[in-house]
């Protein structure tokens, strides 16, 4: 049990760090608010600064744990001793009685759900994979490292910088308690804005509604970060409210701060910027006020949360909002066909129809990753708040916060809305007797985990039990984990590959269990090159057979290029080999010769290094225009060129342009003969080899990757050893 | 506020050390690989004591009955894919279970490859066997999975649960 301290410590360190940090601005801008709503606005306003400081502690490499405790005890201190910590704000008149006994009661079962929950020891899919992957990297790196094989690593990381602090010292459930706290805030924020607008049986509802749903408490007992989006906007909300109320120009200060640390925390909520603007600016005119010093107030406070970000990515992977906008910055650290892909299945999510939505995202909950519970089907009836000036309120933030759901479809992604929808519901039906009461209680029943394992498909991402002993670390750490399989792969690679050695894998989570270098196939454009490399021996379509040969007089050329003129929206055009030849003989590759290729520059050698499994790729669909070139860096006579390909590319239409002395393009061929050539070469050791000219050594195959019954029947032919298995996954080491 | 300002300046100094890939490159390092390598004697060969022999068994080998061998069934039938098909020879390390060879008395074996026979062997005695044959080049293709097999004429069977039980198999598969 005594195991279970440092979590305590490292979340409770962070937490009152943020808490300390965000009294103190209050107390400097002398905001006024009431007693619970200070202290709650305080912690996520503090969460923003707090987040600032690990960025730069972060961006300066000096994330030690002797220097975390250092600031964190200096801010609390600082903080206790000017007497920020001391509440001026008067308290809201108390809840009645019923009210009040049934928040305890619901607050009380599901706090004890949650709470033991996100104590025990972190094995969420994503959680323990990249949030706190990326959090472990940093860790061990002391701060931000560039990373280009991974695109977690360029979203935008304002929640797991409060997780590194509190990691450096409870490791991953300080992370998720910390996330956890995000949970309560929200709930005591949601009900303080009931009070605040006289409604305090609103406030009651509304919090146990998004209390108890069942997403909203799994998401916050992990490392995700979805929660606490939820709890900024919010925030952000409340403070345009008190600020519609009072006009206090002070108060932009913290409104902007929220609007810029949402996009810190998730990109999607990148609006909330444009919505404080936009809110404040609205006000403005209306009262017939001067608008350009509120507006930028909150404009710059909030560019200058993002900007950083922003900046790190510029540096680091060549574009500012990595992993998406790749046509807009190209770049050689993540493939448009990548984004494109990853779009598509976030909007999809393997749903064959949208209007399956409205019962997963509240009752099912397999294909999306989770339910809200059944009362969210009334979400409709929210609509009828429109008739009150706060329902408008809040069901345009829904609005606006929620316009992004449909590139993402996942439930978790409609948690930052669920707080507005809650109000709403509540409010439109609080005046019809007992309606509200009964339905709190029927949600908090129909969100008890015994109780929806009754309804929610069988596969749902849900709370499953209350691990109490694990939590308190009765039962010991390594136990609870090894029920999950990733983590029992993981610690097996862990155990048998050393620690300077980088490991590629097709799939495979729990990254913050493995202090390595891990590769996944589809997080970076490198890593794709990987995967593609290892997939050719195995798909014929991705096999070099398919030659197209170029003849044309003798004559002396300065560059040539091979151009695409299909235009073909399912195929990408690749090139495994592009050779030149003058009369029989090839020529060889000079030093001095330049390669180039549009788009995709980056990977053009691939299309010149005499092996059958690596190809240059467009990596995004065939397009006019589209080449790859050669600069022989002076005239050099040729006659004929052969490109090597792959069936894969489809019916890509090349055609061959050479530019000779006088410096202009001119087409040497349209018309290449097609052949069909056999394979040689060990397709499979060349694979390994080019794994191994990587800096690559180890490799895990998971039985559901593609190809993966070669790698296992077939060890030998790729010269590959078994290191180690767990279960159907192996370990293979390249000789 | 000045944290966030710090935090920017850092990034702006870090930046002019920032160096934007190129978009034009020299030839590579050339690769040469190796064409038709056999990557180990061993190689064609399905050891019933490896992990994923599963993946190869087509039909009547069972689980594992001890780390180096399985109970076969009567037609014990294993694919594999060739790396060539030159010189490669049929090989099958197995015994014949005495306490089984009782009740059976002498067996045929047929040794059989795709499904046509390669030869047939009748074993008078029991305990530990060899078979080795080459297989002619035009019955193997390196582009589809090649089917070993062995046909037993009798088989015994199991006294607890009447499991019919064909040879002990240790290893089958191609050697050069």
């Amino acid at each position: 049990m005594i195991r279970v301290i440092p979590v305590l410590f490292g979340a409770l360190l962070t937490v009152a760090a943020a808490w300390s940090l965000g009294m103190l601005l209050f107390r400097r801008l002398s905001l006024v608010f009431h007693y619970w709503e200070e202290r709650l606005l305080a912690f996520v306003a503090g969460s923003a600064c707090l987040s600032a400081i690990m960025f730069v502690l972060s961006a300066t490499r000096v994330v030690h744990r002797g220097i975390l405790l250092v600031v964190a005890l200096a801010i609390i201190g600082y903080a206790a001793y000017t007497g920020a910590l001391r509440s001026s704000g008067k308290p809201f008149p108390p809840l009645p009685p019923f009210w009040l006994w049934l928040f305890i009661a619901a607050f009380g079962a599901f706090t004890y759900v949650g709470f033991f929950n996100a104590l025990a020891p972190e094995h969420s899919p994503d959680g323990m994979s990249y949030h706190l992957g990326e959090v472990l990297k940093y860790q061990r790196a002391h701060g931000f490292l560039r990373i280009t094989t991974d695109i977690y690593s360029n979203l935008s990381q304002g929640i797991e910088l409060l997780y590194l602090l509190a990691f450096n010292f409870g490791r991953h459930s300080a992370a998720s308690l910390v996330h956890f706290t995000f949970l309560v805030v929200l709930v005591f924020l949601i009900l303080s804005y009931g009070k605040r607008i006289g409604r305090p049986e609103v406030g009651v509802g509304a919090a146990i509604f998004t209390y108890a749903s069942p997403i909203v408490l799994l998401d916050a007992s992990i490392a995700y970060i979805d929660v606490a989006l939820a709890t900024v906007l919010f925030a952000l909300f409340y403070l345009l409210q008190i600020w519609d109320e009072n006009r206090d120009p002070k108060m932009l200060i913290p409104i902007g701060l929220l609007a810029g640390f949402g996009f810190e925390v998730k990109y999607t909520a990148f609006l909330a910027v444009p919505y404080a603007v936009g809110f404040v600016a609205w006000k403005v005119l209306r009262a017939r006020k001067p608008v350009l010093r509120p507006v930028l107030t909150v404009s710059l406070i909030a560019v200058s949360c993002i900007v950083p970000w922003m900046v790190k990515d510029w540096i680091e992977v060549a574009n500012p909002v990595s992993p998406l906008a790749n046509r807009l910055f190209p770049n050689p650290y993540v493939h448009i066909s990548f984004e494109d892909s990853w779009r598509a299945s976030l909007s999809s999510y393997t749903l064959p129809s949208r209007s399956q939505i409205p019962l997963q995202v509240t009752v099912q909950g397999d294909r999306v990753e989770g339910f809200l519970g059944p009362l969210f089907l009334l979400a409709p009836l929210a609509l009828a708040a429109l008739r009150f000036r706060a329902g408008r309120q809040l069901l345009l933030a829904a609005a606006i916060f929620g316009s992004t759901y449909f590139s993402n479809i996942g439930t978790r992604f409609l948690i930052p809305i669920v707080p507005f929808v809650s109000l709403a519901l509540a409010l439109a039906i609080v005046d019809i007797p007992w309606v509200l009461s009964l339905l709190v209680i029927a949600h908090a029943i129909s969100c008890w985990p015994g109780v929806y394992t009754l309804y929610c498909s069988k596969d749902a991402f849900r709370i499953e039990k209350v691990p109490v002993k694990a939590a308190l670390r009765l039962e010991k750490e390594d136990a609870y984990l090894s029920q999950d399989p990733e983590y029992n792969v993981v610690r097996m690679v862990g155990s048998i590959v050393p620690p300077t050695e980088p490991i590629f894998a097709i799939s495979l989570g729990g990254q913050s269990y493995l202090p390595r270098d891990l590769r996944i196939g589809y997080q970076s454009a490198s890593n794709e090159v990987l995967q593609d490399i290892l997939w050719t021996p195995v798909v014929r379509s991705f096999q070099p057979t398919r030659f197209l040969k170029f003849d044309f007089a003798p004559r002396e050329l300065r560059k040539l290029r091979i151009l695409q003129t299909a235009s073909l929206p399912e195929n990408q055009w690749s090139i495994s080999e592009l050779r030149v030849f003058n009369g029989p003989t090839e020529l060889p590759r000079d030093a001095a010769w330049r390669l180039t290729a549009r788009p995709n520059p980056w990977e053009v050698q691939l299309a010149f290094d005499n092996s059958p499994v690596t190809r240059w790729r467009s990596w995004q669909p065939a397009a006019p225009g589209m080449y790859v070139e050669v600069d022989f860096g002076r005239l050099q006579t040729a006659s004929a060129v052969v490109v090597e390909s792959s069936e894969d590319s489809g019916d890509t239409k090349v055609k061959l342009e050479g530019m000779g002395a006088d410096g202009s393009w001119v087409t040497l061929s349209d018309h290449p003969v097609e052949s069909r050539q056999p394979i040689r070469a060990s397709l499979r050791l060349a694979a390994t080899a080019e794994l191994k000219a990587r800096g690559i050594h180890y490799l895990v195959i998971k039985p559901e990757n593609p190809g993966a019954d070669d790698f296992r029947r077939y060890p030998a032919y790729w010269g590959l050893t078994v290191a180690g298995s767990v279960g159907d996954v192996r370990l293979f080491h390249i000789k | 506020m000045i944290l966030n300002r710090l935090a920017l300046l850092c990034c702006l100094l870090s930046l002019a050390a920032c160096d934007r890939p190129p978009e034009s490159y020299a030839p590579p390092e050339q690769r040469h690989p190796v064409e038709g390598y056999n990557p180990g004697p061993d190689a064609m060969m399905v050891e019933m004591n490896q992990p994923d022999a599963n993946l190869h068994i087509v039909k009547d080998i069972y689980g594992p009955s001890d780390p180096s061998w399985r109970w076969t069934s009567q037609n014990p039938t294993v694919q594999l894919l060739v790396l060539s098909t030159e010189n490669l020879k049929f090989n099958a390390d197995f015994a014949i279970w005495d306490e089984g060879f009782k009740t059976t008395g002498p067996v045929e074996i047929a040794y059989l490859v795709n499904g046509r026979p390669l030869d047939k062997i009748r074993y008078t005695t029991p305990g530990v066997k060899h078979f080795e044959k080459p297989v002619p080049p035009d019955w193997l293709s390196v582009d589809a999975d090649t089917t070993l097999g062995m046909s037993i004429d009798k088989v015994s069977i199991a006294p607890k649960d009447g499991v019919k039980l064909g040879l002990i198999l240790v290893r089958l598969g191609f050697k050069e």
